[in-house]
């Protein structure tokens, strides 16, 4: 299908996409597009107009600020894949990278727009929160900066108002101490997650996460780390009381996700192959 | 329509396009570049896999007007080319098409394997062909025909980092003219018949207290216009003298907006202080649609107390079926279910409805709910 009538502008940079987006209620930014395009297409999405944040200068650079990289929003995956920017943690980015969607996808899909787009099941959306990542909001009015855990609001949804657009990722720095873990379940390569799980031990800054992803709903942290990593909590019941709402199915395959990022992350320390 | 200028197989060319316009069909259309194969057009097949800046692209998912200042290369341009030439050959030896149609993007996605990846075995090679749908060879000779090539690395490979800006100057506001219809097609009616029963629907269950008598309870329920109040999203446009509703409900599902337009029948029964509504809409623009029966009750519980059960049954299909997933639609029709069960308790004590547009985000697939709630709301004629 074709998507309806459009208006287009391509930004040059933040500022002026969000001027574009203030002028019309109903348009709508555009990154990489992979995942509004297919919505677009199919006519699930009528924007009046599209704001190009692809190309705008200042979302496509990368800046290290000490303990943290803070990621141009328009930095698409192929280019985390590929080492073509820096990866805060010790080739944990990259490695996921590889796995979203597929290379023609990667080329063009954006680690803003994947953020910004809030699915539940979209890799960024849950290994971003479990490294405990923030994301840098701009409109007109000015700039804040929101952590991942309070960015998403419900499947699809966040706090960025309508003419707010992610510009930037910061992700902090994981050293060689840090373990991580990161497990998916699949129908098929490349699909969307039924089910992951994170896990992070970062020694250094003390700090240690556990996340349940792809619940339909945004990503939940768990509470008692700790006890879980230490096996005094039996999983199936941590995944039944944070996320009820799963099938028996489902609920299944989110407690061999966590088993497996758990083991991922306490055995040698690699990531996941 | 916008200019548009940017490379194709190594010639510029300008041409006025409508945003709208895909990368696979300006080549096909505007340039007839008929190389390219469209499939599916959203993003899944691969068929229309293209060559955009020495990377593999989904033309179908790329706009033209993205592509400004591009060096785009369809499969015309590739003729000549030494590594082309080799998974041609190899192609035809291992028998990897058989109609043909996924394999001008098959080519485009082996052109990036055999040159990005000069060390990839089977196992990377199948991972890699991954978004690259084939019906007639299983991939088999593909696969055989790409590791031939690569034995015959490795292959030269000319990427350049991706540093295609926007000149300032090219930026001009909104143009009204542009501004188009979506709104006001979205207005438009379309007759969908209610089946009688729903196979493979979902169904969802509320039971709430409500602090009044079972007979105010009822009659709450039986009084339409008060109902209608309680469903977010919904309208009643039409009550017909067979009793039949005409309607619709807005639905958002985070940037997902549909609006099914539809028939709803109501029917009591006073003897048992139930009732059920069934009811069907389409959203004519997505092609979608939604199903849905609701089936409520007055329960007495005590001398002033009452409670409210309903049960919904739902199923959408079409695209936005697709795109809302079943979870996330339960997740969001069960929070819609408990918003208008709140909404009626409330009324029936005599307070307000909370109103509520569709709520973006949480607001899916309320769409299908409002779609049975609205039909809670209307009265049937006997």
């Amino acid at each position: 299908m074709k998507p309806v009538r459009f208006d287009y502008a391509a930004a040059p940079d933040a500022a002026t996409a969000c001027s574009l987006l203030t002028q019309s209620v109903a348009a709508k930014p555009i990154a990489g597009g992979q995942s509004l395009g297919p919505m677009l297409n199919l006519r699930l999405v009528r924007p009046d107009a599209l704001v190009d944040i692809s190309r705008a200068s200042d979302l496509r650079g990368v800046r290290d600020e000490g303990n943290a990289i803070v990621y141009g929003a328009a930095v698409t995956h192929a280019e985390i894949e590929d080492g073509a920017v820096p990866d805060a943690t010790p080739g944990w980015l990259a490695s996921v990278a590889r796995r979203i969607a597929y290379r023609a996808v990667r080329n063009r899909g954006t680690i803003g727009g994947s953020l910004a787009h809030a699915d539940p099941a979209a890799d960024w959306v849950n290994v971003l929160t479990a490294l405990d990542a923030s994301v840098v909001l701009t409109r007109s009015l000015g700039t804040r900066t929101v952590a991942l855990a309070e960015f998403f609001t419900g499947p699809f949804a966040t706090v960025l108002a309508h003419d707010e657009i992610v510009t930037g990722v910061r992700v902090p720095k994981r050293g060689a101490a840090a373990r991580w873990g990161y497990w998916k379940f699949c129908l098929k390569v490349g699909d969307f997650a039924k089910a992951s799980a994170a896990v992070l031990i970062d020694p250094e800054r003390g700090e240690t996460r556990i996340l349940l992803g792809a619940i339909e709903k945004p990503p939940i942290l768990l509470s008692d780390a700790s006890a879980i990593l230490a096996g005094r909590m039996p999983l199936a019941a941590v995944v039944t009381d944070v996320a009820p709402h799963l099938s028996y199915d489902s609920h299944a395959l989110h407690v061999a996700a966590l088993r497996r990022a758990i083991a991922l992350a306490t055995a040698s320390g690699e990531v996941a192959a | 329509m916008t200019a548009l200028t940017l490379s194709v197989n190594g010639v510029e060319v300008t041409r006025d396009v409508e945003p709208r316009t895909h990368l696979a069909d300006f080549v096909r259309e505007n340039l007839n570049l008929t190389g390219t194969h469209i499939g599916c057009e959203h993003g899944v097949c691969g068929a229309c896999t293209m060559i955009v800046d020495g990377r593999p692209v989904r033309s179908c998912l790329s706009y033209a007007v993205s592509c400004a200042g591009a060096d785009v290369r369809t499969l015309e341009s590739f003729d000549n080319d030494p590594v082309v030439g080799l998974l041609r050959d190899a192609f035809s030896r291992h028998h990897a098409l058989q109609c043909g149609y996924c394999t001008p993007g098959m080519l485009a996605t082996a052109f990036d394997i055999v040159t990005r990846l000069p060390e990839a075995d089977e196992t990377r090679i199948r991972e890699e062909l991954s978004g690259n749908l084939c019906r007639c060879t299983g991939y088999v000779g593909i696969v055989a025909a790409i590791r031939d090539v690569l034995a015959r690395g490795p292959h030269a490979r000319t990427v350049e980092p991706v540093a295609r800006g926007v000149s300032p100057r090219a930026v001009s506001g909104w143009t009204d003219a542009t501004k188009v219809a979506a709104g006001d097609a979205a207005t438009a009616t379309f007759a969908v018949p209610v089946p009688e029963r729903i196979d493979g629907g979902q169904t969802l269950s509320r039971s709430i207290p409500v602090p009044v008598s079972v007979e105010r309870l009822w009659a709450t329920l039986q009084d339409i216009e008060t109902i209608a109040r309680c469903l977010p999203g919904a309208s009643i446009e039409r009550i017909n003298p067979d009793g039949s509703v005409e309607g619709a409900f807005a639905v958002a599902i985070g940037p997902m907006k549909a609006r099914f337009a539809g028939t709803a029948q109501v029917a009591y029964d006073a003897s048992s202080r139930s009732g059920t509504v069934r009811g069907a809409g389409g959203d004519g623009i997505s092609r979608s649609r939604a199903d849905g029966a609701i089936r409520f009750a007055a329960v007495a519980a005590g001398d002033d107390a009452s409670r409210l059960d309903i049960d919904m049954t739902y199923k959408l299909s079409g695209p936005l079926a697709q795109f809302g997933r079943p979870v996330v639609v339960a997740h969001v029709v069960d929070r819609m279910l408990g918003e208008v069960a709140a909404n009626l308790a409330r009324v029936s004590e005599g307070g307000v409805a909370t109103a509520s547009a569709p709520i973006g985000g949480i607001g899916f697939v309320l769409g299908t709910v409002l779609a049975m709630l609205r039909q809670l709301l209307i009265k049937d004629g006997k």
